[in-house]
């Protein structure tokens, strides 16, 4: 067993992990509420925004217009797939329209490839400046970049909970989680509030992206699919409540980074997520069929 | 008082066997053993051993695409951890090949049956899931096998449970039947398993089973009230889809000679779907196109200096407009599109004819 005094250290970047993921996994809910898409494709925008940002700082772009790029690359990317594939698909079941977000992740995921070519070997890095600054806690060396993933995680949930309560917009996101036909009849802009879910999410793709690529790895492939686990946060919030899946998200990034300091467990930390996703679904369903409204059958 | 009398015979007729049919269209049968014949005997002839090699796993993946055509066209589950199933396939075939000497054909026997028994194991809690939780959960499970099979490694010939020896220097491949062990040879041999199981998908979807399978996919609470226990073919879908597929891993254990578990990647379970679905989920030769698409393309571009990356791309575009457009894949599109093209042609031309006639 390890001592206390070994944990600390994971615990905190375990923190900044989960943060970050809570980031992500609010911003899928949000959109999946909104919309009705399940936007599977959130990791790869992230990752083609962050090999962007990379690639400009290499050219001798300033840093922050960098990361702007990065975040507005996400937005518009995501904006746009909202625009043209979400009406034709609007009649179909979500699993059809989760799974045409796996089209978008192919077409990135090829098109990362391609541009920032893997075969060289050398390792990419776009260290953020917050690295290098930090301070102290208990003797525990704790960075910027760790402080600002805890806090996006926690700001984002806060300001999106206060939004979704208190705005406009926000009301009508929640009229239309609930019903899309009678909020459209009520007169809400449906397609323009679709829209600013859209380009919401996709910004937060891209925040999650420049975050994680200095938290975990600059990889178009494990930044692609760490949405996974962020997804395992949300689906443990069965999708709906985001601070369900903010809590979620915190104790994934813990358990993931504590499990490293426990040699029998270090090789199978990645499981984390999968596996407490798999056992809260199935805690959930042991009674009744998980099934939120109706349309969410395969069509 | 109800009047009874024929209702014996009723019931007689109602039990009673259907004699065999024949087959619905003996023109599209014949070509389906015309090319079947092609492909075990013409084909070896052709082909280098660098096409050889890629048509025995496209000839592998059409039974792993296969299966996942039956769960996605015929029941509606959208899996997304096929990928991790042919996984345990390939591990169970590649540990008894290397611990035993059993025959071939009962090394795959119980690859798929070990396979089988996991998916289905898998499929009994997830069954109470729907439509997109159900696809998430197996996308769940999915990478937890990975990285469990990621950190016990696949077998090498080493001893003990997970047949794996971390300072083995002289790894022994493993081993193939004794009458396939060349490339050409292995090659029909894939061909012929996978036509059993295309024989006994085939024989599900015309039988109890894949009557039973239509009904849940048309509607479920209509195929409760019909008196179809749903749970129970839901899982034989998940069972003989798992099966299947372990025995194409365990084929595929064979045909690569080696494994290892960087060679299985996330993102093959998705292009797994996408060409599923795009070469056609309704269809059996869509599992053939899929295949295809999947293991073929990337050799002949790989060839031509085309990164194979475009392909991925093209995969993307491919599911965003089979979804969008062409819900029954390549395979039922491409006849009617050529089809339409034909008329359209012969339309000009006849058109063009008649304005000359009217010209003169």
């Amino acid at each position: 067993m390890p001592s206390w005094s070994e944990l600390e250290p994971f615990i905190i970047s375990g923190l900044a992990l989960g943060g970050v993921y809570a980031l992500s996994g609010v911003g899928l809910v949000v959109l999946y509420r909104a919309t009705g898409v399940l936007y599977l494709a959130f990791g790869a925008v992230g990752a083609f925004g962050a090999l962007i940002a990379w690639s400009m700082v290499q050219g001798g772009i300033p840093q922050w217009l960098a990361w702007i790029v990065c975040i507005l690359f996400g937005g518009v990317v995501t904006l746009g797939y909202g625009t043209v594939f979400g009406p034709p698909l609007a009649g179909r079941g979500p699993l059809v329209r989760a799974v045409a977000t796996l089209g978008l992740t192919l077409i990135l995921s090829g098109a990362m490839d391609l541009l920032w070519t893997t075969s060289g070997g050398q390792a990419r890095s776009l260290p953020l400046p917050t690295d290098n600054g930090g301070f102290t806690v208990a003797g525990i060396q704790v960075t910027w970049t760790q402080v600002i993933g805890l806090a996006a995680g926690v700001a984002l949930t806060v300001g999106t909970g206060a939004f979704l309560r208190y705005t406009r917009l926000g009301t009508a996101m929640r009229a239309m989680a609930n019903d899309r036909e009678i909020t459209a009849t009520l007169g809400v802009p449906v397609r323009r509030v679709e829209a600013a879910a859209w380009f919401g999410c996709g910004v937060l793709a891209g925040i999650a992206g420049l975050l994680l690529q200095d938290l975990v790895s600059l990889d178009a492939t494990t930044l692609t699919y760490l949405v996974i686990s962020s997804l395992a946060a949300a689906l443990i919030a069965r999708l709906r409540s985001i601070t369900v899946t903010f809590v979620a998200a915190l104790v994934i990034g813990m358990i993931h980074d504590m499990a490293t300091t426990f040699t029998a467990l270090s090789n199978y930390r990645d499981m984390t997520p999968f596996v407490l996703a798999a056992i809260a679904l199935i805690w959930v369903s042991r009674r009744q069929t998980v099934m939120s409204r109706s349309g969410e059958e395969a069509s | 008082m109800i009047d009874t009398t024929g209702a014996a015979e009723t019931a007689a007729a109602g039990r009673r066997r259907p004699a065999p049919r024949v087959p619905d269209n003996p023109v599209k049968l014949a070509v389906a053993a015309v090319f079947v014949l092609f492909v075990i005997f013409g084909l070896p002839e052709f082909m280098n051993l660098y096409y050889t090699g890629y048509l025995t796993l496209a000839a592998i993946y059409a039974v792993v695409a296969l299966g996942l055509g039956v769960l996605v066209g015929r029941v509606g589950l959208f899996s997304l951890g096929q990928g991790a199933v042919i996984q345990i396939g390939a591990w169970t075939g590649a540990r008894l090949l290397y611990a035993t000497a059993q025959p071939y054909p009962v090394v795959l026997i119980e690859a798929g049956l070990v396979t089988m028994l996991i998916g289905t194991a898998i499929g009994l809690p997830a069954l109470r899931m729907r439509g997109l939780y159900l696809a998430l959960i197996t996308l769940m499970l999915a990478g937890a096998i990975t990285v469990i099979l990621a950190t016990v490694n696949f077998p090498n010939g080493g001893g003990g449970f997970s047949g794996y020896d971390g300072s083995s220097v002289h790894i022994p491949p493993i081993r193939r039947p004794s009458i396939a062990g060349t490339d050409p040879a292995y090659f029909r041999f894939a061909v012929v398993v996978g036509l059993v199981m295309f024989a006994l998908v085939f024989l599900h979807l015309r039988t109890r089973p894949g009557r039973a399978w239509a009904a849940i996919r048309q509607s479920e609470p209509a195929a409760l009230a019909a008196g179809i226990n749903v749970t129970f073919y839901k899982l034989w879908a998940f069972a003989l889809a798992s099966f299947i597929t372990g025995v194409a891993g365990a084929v595929l254990a064979g045909q690569s000679h080696y494994l290892y578990s960087i060679n299985f990647t996330t993102q093959d379970s998705i292009i797994l779907l996408a060409v599923a679905l795009m070469g056609g989920v309704f269809n059996l030769w869509g599992a053939v196109v899929a295949a295809l698409l999947m293991q073929l393309l990337p050799a002949v571009l790989q060839n031509l200096g085309v990164a194979y990356d475009w392909l991925t791309i093209v995969f993307g575009i491919g599911v965003l407009q089979v979804l969008t457009t062409a819900p029954t894949g390549i395979v039922d599109q491409l006849p009617r599109d050529i089809a339409r093209l034909v008329l359209f042609i012969s339309g000009a031309s006849r058109r063009s004819t008649a304005n000359q006639g009217s010209a003169k």
